[in-house]
């Protein structure tokens, strides 16, 4: 073989395998199949009720529909533009809806009632629900869905697999397993052996004993905003334990374990970069974060947020935020005892529990 | 010169493992996010900083995007730092206060120091709220990212907020859609790592959040600052201070779209970052206060990554210039160098962290531009060298540091 041929050849294939791998680069570089910027939600703002807002708007259409449904007492179906089978109950008496739950089992649709609904037990219900009433549900029913435009009741173990939302009050009984958003525009109550994740009200009750709660300790403050709050902060490395009755006038952040004892209060916010116990009694008038572990109660009052990032215990008694100043409180881990009161979010991203009270 | 030569070996694996340790910590280790589900509060006041020197371009957007936030709207008030503009600015600023009254005070800026740091000093006049968020003009925040970036306040331990940043324009050509990737790596692998870890995530001057009892505490702006955020984020830490990174807060910024002002744009963070290097990894590694040791050694290594260009192109000379000395025992230090220069740079330890990135952003095609990546770390380590240089020069002959501002290229509204 010609010398020269040979070392061009050789320079040829390893030029060749150099620019092997850049081929998909600029494959990609002219055809720009993936160059839109990444998507940021600009118009979200993490709303809760985002997917029954977007489901009523998804509604609006069989709105006539449903009016003249209620107004014969019939029922209707039909598809809806996007290929989805609805069925439309102008009147829900538990025969009928008995027979629509058992048709769901082979060929699930959309419900939309215009009247109070009634869903018989051990019902599943695979497609969104709306109730234009009052909806009551049997026990160990399991839905998709519901957007209740008055009170909604759950049995039971039941289970909801996405989201409810209630206009109204929303409670769920013995041992429901709520898995997604749980709101309602007045209030939540769940009882015993609940799960949830992520739930907002102006109140949320656990349990019935939820008035526990309202007594608390005497003498707790309207709560100032970190805005307006003294922003002088005590600032301690290593364990540190408030005593019982003391009051504490600034911010807390201890870098260590914290024990608050019973009867004190925080005139402040509280940080621990460890784990935190707060005893009977306590009463803290800004936020309360840990680090790792946090166990709140019995009959405490907190007003701002309530962060723990590992798991967080609520004991019974205790109230979080008020009607006037709604907060957030949120872990990865949660378990709440009825009698507990939430005024705005209860959010466990893992697994959040109601346990029965002693 | 074998000595140096071991020495930045070593240096450079450490970094390198630096970069893997954080890209398996973001793909395996505990994600923490504690304060982005605080979506019911109190929320306190706050005030909207931003930051304009001849911004015609894109002041609009970024007024209308905070005039349509989800925030209680008595609760929050803007102030556009009109820097010394030559431009439209004052006037489209001046339409929007008519427009929106009373929730926007327009802070008019005609003369003094140069440089966003001068300019947000000068600010502070308007400002009385505890919770401060500052934008760059180019910026155009979501509905919910004002909460998002004022929920970490509700922790007293935080003095600091830093968001993540989002480049609209990525699809322009091919710096954009580099500088797309090296974002995603920057933020969605390092500073949540770094978060993750309780590290020092990096406060970034935009897209962020400062407590004004921290930022009086520390001395306030400092306006001999060539990045302000850099600055910041040390003079937090060293006084107890946290920056708090949300790698869900996100926000979309326009990056450079020609070279030019991409190493323009390099040589200024270089320097600026350089600057605080100098001013703080001493005392940070060593000094009394109450930065953790993890902080501490994070800190500055973090302190040190812009000078970390030249150090690697000296690293590299020096390997060639033993190499054809034949010094034969050094012929493995050589080979490591090698692997780590090329790990650091090349298809293993950044590229590692901006595929990862990518993964977690769940993006597709893009990925397949990463060999591209070693062109945008060419010009990175030849920008941040020359910047180098150029900043000892400045020392020897006493010259100023001119402050260049980032060009837009948006079209004007």
């Amino acid at each position: 073989m010609n010398p020269y041929l040979a070392v061009a050849a050789l320079v040829f294939v390893v030029g060749l395998m150099l620019m092997l791998p850049l081929v998909p680069a600029l494959v990609e570089l002219r055809c720009k199949s993936d160059a839109l910027p990444l998507s940021v939600v600009q118009q979200n703002a993490g709303e809760i009720r985002h997917f029954a807002n977007s489901f009523r708007t998804y509604l609006k259409g069989l709105a006539p529909i449903m009016q003249r449904c209620v107004d014969s007492g019939t029922t209707d179906t039909g598809t809806l533009p996007d290929g989805e089978e609805y069925v439309v109950l102008g009147r829900a008496d538990e025969l009928l809806v008995r027979a629509f739950a058992e048709q769901n089992a082979v060929r699930p649709v959309l419900i939309m009632a215009g009247v109070d609904l009634v869903v018989p037990p051990e019902a599943t219900f695979s497609k969104d629900i709306f109730a234009g009433g009052q909806f009551e549900s049997g026990e160990k029913s399991n839905y998709r869905a519901i957007l209740g435009e008055q009170d909604v009741h759950l049995g039971e173990a039941n289970r909801v697999l996405r989201w409810v939302h209630a206009v109204g009050e929303f409670t769920a009984d013995v041992g429901c397993g709520l898995y997604g958003r749980i709101s309602s525009d007045l209030l939540v109550r769940l009882h015993a052996d609940c799960s949830f994740l992520r739930m907002n009200a102006p109140r949320i009750e656990i349990g019935c004993a939820a008035s526990h709660a309202e007594a608390g300790p005497a003498g707790v403050s309207i709560p100032p905003n970190p805005g307006s709050r003294n922003s002088s902060r005590f600032l301690h490395d290593g364990d540190f334990e408030v005593h019982t009755g003391q009051v504490i006038s600034s911010n807390l952040v201890i870098r260590g374990k914290l024990h608050i004892h019973s009867g004190a209060r925080v005139c402040g916010s509280v940080k621990s970069a460890k784990d935190m116990v707060i005893e009977d009694g306590v009463s803290v008038e800004g936020s309360l974060i840990s680090a790792r572990k946090m166990r709140i109660g019995p009959h405490c009052v907190i007003h701002g947020p309530v962060i723990a990032e590992r798991e967080l215990a609520i004991a019974i008694g205790t109230r979080c935020g008020t009607l006037e100043y709604p907060t957030t409180v949120s872990a990865p881990q949660i378990e709440v005892e009825e009698g507990v009161v939430v005024f705005g979010t209860l959010w466990a991203r893992e697994r959040g529990h109601v346990v029965a009270s002693q | 010169m074998i000595y140096v030569l071991y020495a930045i070996v070593f240096v450079i694996c450490i970094y390198t493992g630096r970069h893997y340790f954080f890209t398996l910590n973001r793909l395996f280790g505990f994600q923490r996010h504690p304060y982005i589900d605080i979506d019911t509060a109190d929320w306190p006041p706050v005030t909207v900083l931003v930051a304009a020197h001849n911004e015609e371009k894109v002041i609009a957007n970024v007024l209308s995007a905070l005039m349509t936030v989800k925030y209680p709207e008595d609760k929050m008030l803007v102030v556009p730092v009109n820097d010394r503009s030559t431009d439209r600015t004052r006037e489209i600023i001046d339409q929007f206060v008519e427009e929106f009254p009373g929730r926007i005070r327009p802070f008019h800026r005609t003369a003094g120091k140069g440089g966003k740091a001068a300019a947000l000093k000068d600010a502070m006049e308007l400002v009385d709220t505890e919770v401060i968020l500052i934008f760059d003009a180019d910026y155009i925040p979501g509905a919910g990212l004002i909460k998002q970036l004022v929920a970490p306040f509700f922790d007293l331990e935080v003095g600091g907020v830093m968001g993540r940043v989002v480049p609209l324009n990525a699809g322009t050509n091919l710096l954009t859609r580099l500088l797309d990737l090296e974002r995603s790596g920057g933020y969605q692998v390092d500073q949540q790592a770094r978060m993750n870890l309780r590290l020092v995530p990096q406060h970034g001057g935009t897209v962020a959040g400062v407590r004004l009892s921290a930022l009086r505490e520390i001395g306030g702006w400092n306006e001999n600052s060539l990045t302000e955020d850099t600055d910041l984020t040390y003079r937090l830490l060293l006084n107890g201070w946290k920056t708090a990174y949300q790698n869900r807060s996100e926000c979309y910024e326009e990056v450079p779209e020609n070279w030019p002002v991409r190493i323009k744009q390099i040589m200024r963070w270089a320097k600026g970052h350089n600057q605080a290097m100098v001013t703080y990894s001493l005392r940070l590694l060593l000094g009394k206060h109450r930065a953790t040791l993890r902080e501490r050694i994070d800190g500055t290594l973090l302190l040190g990554v812009y000078v970390m260009a030249p150090v690697t192109l000296v690293g590299w000379a020096l390997a060639l210039g033993v190499f054809y000395q034949g010094v034969a025992p050094l012929h493995g230090v050589i080979a490591l160098l090698s692997l780590t220069a090329y790990a650091a740079l090349g298809n293993l330890a950044a590229f590692f962290e901006i595929a990862a990135a990518s993964r977690l952003d769940g993006t597709c095609k893009r990925i397949c531009l990463l060999p591209f990546l070693i062109l945008g770390f060419a010009v990175s380590i030849f920008s941040a060298s020359r910047a180098a240089v150029s900043q000892v020069s400045d020392l020897v002959t006493g010259a100023e540091f001119h402050w260049d501002k980032t060009e837009r290229f948006r079209k004007v509204l």
